[in-house]
């Protein structure tokens, strides 16, 4: 009851001066290939697929075998530990692979495309019953819709438990993760559904959600004026609803805050608005590696190829799908996954380092360090490939990854606890306060994954909690 | 193609799996990784790494002691040649510092090198370039009159008990520089006290010409009864100037202050050494050493009179709070745990140099003694810090 309480407004945010919050730590990439704002129209893919991959803790469980005809939001396959995440059709046509990573783990539903589509029909919202909608009923029909994945929660950013009401609901507009697309960009022409969309969420969270941006003051914010309710500045991951919980919380109560992104919401108004089963993205292409960066309107489970288009800039190129730092490296033949807006084009650096490059002074070297000369003039935009840029080595404590780290973790000592098995020291050292931005791994000058030991330990403990 | 890079790429075969050398895959590893960074790739988020690694950030103190080893290397054959009734000539003083000082940095480099990659090639894993830092350190703490034998062994103590048996770089803490000067210093008193081993004697002499004195500044300082110690020094022959540049009998390369002040700003704005140890144990001089000048009265021994800015002239004071007690790895890592932990041993070193006729100087052992402070400092600040957190789970 404490939390339905709490759920009637977002209180823990009043405290904050006309809503403006900063995060003064975190970390600017500034990252060679930022997309410009400009909108290309993709052709409409031969194929495309519902990838099962990079979902998080989801456990596919096929539900459609191949030379099946689908319709777009027919069923594809479910969450085994959870029922009620269903993902959906992008495409209409006829199931053409299926096709099953290591140890058979499903990977995507690859559909043929029939020239023309056939819908699977879903109950349509409109604006004037949401007031009297039962909140049920309408989490219903976002589970049925197959989008009730895209609503999340913190800390482990699994989805939303329906059974529950949130202390506070964070939809974030922006994402400062290089790269993800602009929200006056996906908003353009599209602001009514997103108020449409936000008063869904208001009916679903028990009151208005938080909306965020981190650039209001950006030239082109006449389209994001007036939804967002906060203005988050500073450094990546300033955007992370987690971070902006961890600025604000007072209680243990509110870790459980849900949150979308900006774009999801779009997908969640227009499948009710509409009783359709919404395709529609606008991804960002962009990287060190990717000629004309830009953004692209395409549709859900587009293959990548077909986003890529013959933008990668030479040979050697890993395609990174959902931000450079917390996304993963995908197979070029793979497809644009449920939650990926981004695709990075990133050179792989394989080739070892030039001649005694320790010792050169470095005048473009991308560092967070001073160690280089570059930090007398900070390049306004790095170029940075995959490279590892040096051995693994033990620990020395330069201390960057606390200085980085936006929720105020010890990273060096917390993963120490977690290596020698100290579950309570590492959660007493906000083990799940930890917004796995990556940040500290980035820094790290001895190359220790503390993201991935973070990351690990987080999973660990939320399938222990079960 | 580069030629070396020719190299490695033909050789590289024989140290890997399977190769004739592959148990010394590491000691391979590590001399290629010197010309050429590692090849490798991320393959876990995030996908792209900073630039900066371990190598480059201990090589960026290996460029600090440089000019220490210019100016030993001078002062060294300086000393030897006033010591010796020898005309100070530049380049004879250039040669006998040299001739001194070159030896002791090969004997160090192969013997820490050697057990550096004997550790890591039993325990399978990388040479760590701390090992580089530390050798770099040894010599410039050593008098120049000490035996290569015993420069091996203290060497030997101070990488093999200083840090390998804790596991190596990163797992010590102690600093393993120092804890092979501390062990020659208490198993050969002989060779690294006294007034007569700081100065290298020439042309044949074994004792050094009547106008010369062979005692260090700190032991004048110690040994002043009546008067002011900068009195003191000035009758032995050292001006302040002097004192600054480091111009007086003392160990191979510590003395120089100029150079410890230069070194450490160069550090701090590379962010490899943190100002918060270097500022507090400056602060801690001053707190310290003015605490004593208002504790002493009519009948005190000159010593405690002495002004903080004079204690940071002399010995190895500048030395050790601007690279030894800097060493991440065997200070705390705590920002807040860093200034106390500069400022005890600065504390720490006036107490010793003016209380304890036993010890002429202290940095060292301070420094020793505030490493196995320095986890209790981190638990102490870690454990308030974490009291503000809110927890996540009830």
């Amino acid at each position: 009851m404490q939390r339905r309480a709490f759920g009637e407004a977002p209180r823990i945010l009043r405290q904050t001066t006309m809503g403006v919050i900063h995060l003064k730590k975190g970390y600017d990439l500034r990252l060679a290939g930022r997309p410009g704002p400009d909108l290309e129209e993709l052709p409409r893919p031969p194929r495309v697929a519902a990838v099962a991959e990079r979902l998080g803790f989801v456990k596919p469980r096929l539900a459609a075998k191949v030379g099946e005809r689908v319709s777009i939001g027919s069923l594809l396959f479910t969450d085994k530990r959870r029922p009620e995440l269903q993902f959906r059709s992008p495409g209409g046509g006829t199931v053409c692979a299926v096709n099953f990573g290591p140890r058979r783990r499903l990977q995507e539903v690859v559909i043929e495309l029939d020239p023309e589509e056939r819908h699977e029909p879903f109950e349509r919202i409109a604006a004037a019953e949401l007031e009297s909608i039962d909140r049920k009923r309408l989490i219903e029909c976002i589970i049925a819709g197959g989008l009730w994945a895209l609503i999340r929660e913190l800390p482990f950013r699994d989805a939303a438990r329906p059974g529950t009401v949130p202390p506070v609901l964070y939809v974030g507009l922006d994402n400062l993760e290089p790269f993800h697309p602009l929200p006056e960009v996906y908003l353009a022409g599209r602001r009514s559904l997103m108020e449409f969309g936000l008063r869904v969420l208001a009916r679903i969270a028990g009151a208005p959600p938080v909306v965020t941006a981190c650039r209001a003051d950006a030239a082109d914010a006449g389209t994001v004026n007036g939804l967002a309710s906060h203005t988050v500045r500073g450094n990546y991951p300033a955007h992370d609803p987690g971070v902006l919980l961890y600025r604000t919380k007072t209680t243990p109560e509110q870790n459980h805050a849900w949150f979308i992104a900006g774009q999801d919401v779009l997908l969640i108004a227009e499948l009710l608005q509409t009783g359709r089963y919404p395709i529609e993205r606008v991804v960002s292409l962009g990287g060190p590696a990717a000629a004309n960066p830009r953004h692209l309107r395409t549709r859900i489970g587009a293959p990548l190829a077909a986003l890529a288009g013959g933008r990668a800039l030479g040979g050697g190129i890993r395609w990174v799908t959902g931000g450079v730092l917390t996304g993963a490296a995908a197979s070029r033949e793979s497809f644009l996954g449920l939650f990926e807006k981004s695709l990075v084009l990133l050179p792989e650096g394989r080739e070892p380092g030039s001649f005694l490059g320790w010792m050169l002074p470095g005048a473009a070297a991308p560092s967070y360090s001073r160690t280089f000369l570059s930090a007398l003039r900070r390049p306004a935009e790095r170029a940075m490939d995959c490279s590892r840029h040096g051995g693994l080595r033990a620990c020395i404590q330069c201390n960057f990854c606390p200085q980085v780290c936006p929720v105020d973790i010890l990273p060096q000592l917390t993963y120490k606890a977690i290596l020698a098995g100290e579950v309570e020291e590492a959660l007493a050292h906000g083990l799940l306060d930890c917004v796995e931005c990556g940040l500290c791994s980035l820094v790290c000058p001895s190359k220790i994954e503390l993201l991935q030991t973070l990351s690990e330990a987080r999973a660990r403990f939320y399938e222990e909690m079960g | 193609m580069n030629p070396i890079r020719r190299l490695f790429d033909s050789q590289r075969r024989h140290f890997s799996r399977g190769g004739r050398f592959e148990t010394l895959y590491f000691v391979y590893e590590n001399i290629e990784s010197v010309f050429f960074a590692p090849a490798d790739v991320t393959t876990t988020s995030p996908q792209v790494r900073d630039r900066l690694d371990v190598k480059r950030f201990m090589f960026l103190v290996i460029v600090a002691l440089l000019p220490h080893y210019a100016f030993g290397i001078f002062n060294v054959g300086y000393q030897s040649h006033r010591a010796s009734g020898l005309p100070p000539d530049f380049w004879p003083v250039v040669g006998v510092g040299l001739k001194a000082v070159v030896p002791m940095v090969i004997v160090t480099y192969a013997v820490g090198y050697f057990w550096e990659a004997l550790f890591a090639t039993v325990r399978k894993h990388e040479i760590s370039e701390g090992l580089f830092v530390s050798c770099a350190l040894f010599p410039l703490t050593l008098p120049p009159t000490q035996p290569l034998w015993q420069v091996a062994l203290g060497i030997s103590f101070g990488i093999v008990i200083g840090k390998e048996i804790f596991g190596g770089t990163g797992r010590n803490f102690l600093n393993p520089a120092l804890t092979g000067r501390a062990f020659l210093y208490f198993a050969y008193p002989a060779q690294t006290s006294g007034d007569t081993v700081w100065t290298l004697l020439a042309a044949g002499r074994t004792a050094p010409v009547d106008a010369f004195t062979g005692a260090t500044p700190l032991a004048i300082a110690q040994a002043a009864e009546t008067g002011t110690v900068p009195q003191a020094w000035a009758d032995a022959g050292y001006s302040l100037a002097e004192l600054f540049f480091g111009l007086y009998p003392d160990s191979i390369g510590a003395s120089c202050t100029l150079l410890c002040i230069t070194g450490a700003l160069f550090l701090m704005v590379v962010g490899v050494a943190d100002f918060r140890i270097i500022l507090g144990g400056i602060l801690g001089f001053c707190a310290t050493a003015t605490f004593l000048n208002l504790l002493a009265g009519p009948g005190s021994a000159p010593y405690l009179f002495l002004n903080p800015a004079h204690h940071l002239l002399v010995g190895g004071a500048a030395f050790g709070i601007a690279y030894m007690a800097t060493d991440p790895v065997s200070a705390p890592g705590m920002p807040g745990a860093r200034w106390v932990y500069g400022f005890m041993i600065a504390a720490l070193t006036v107490l010793m140099r003016v209380f304890n006729p036993a010890f002429p100087e202290g940095i060292g052992l301070a420094i020793l003694f505030m490493n196995c402070f320095a986890p209790l400092l981190d638990e102490i600040q870690v454990r308030i810090r974490l009291k503000k957190r809110v927890p996540n789970v009830r």
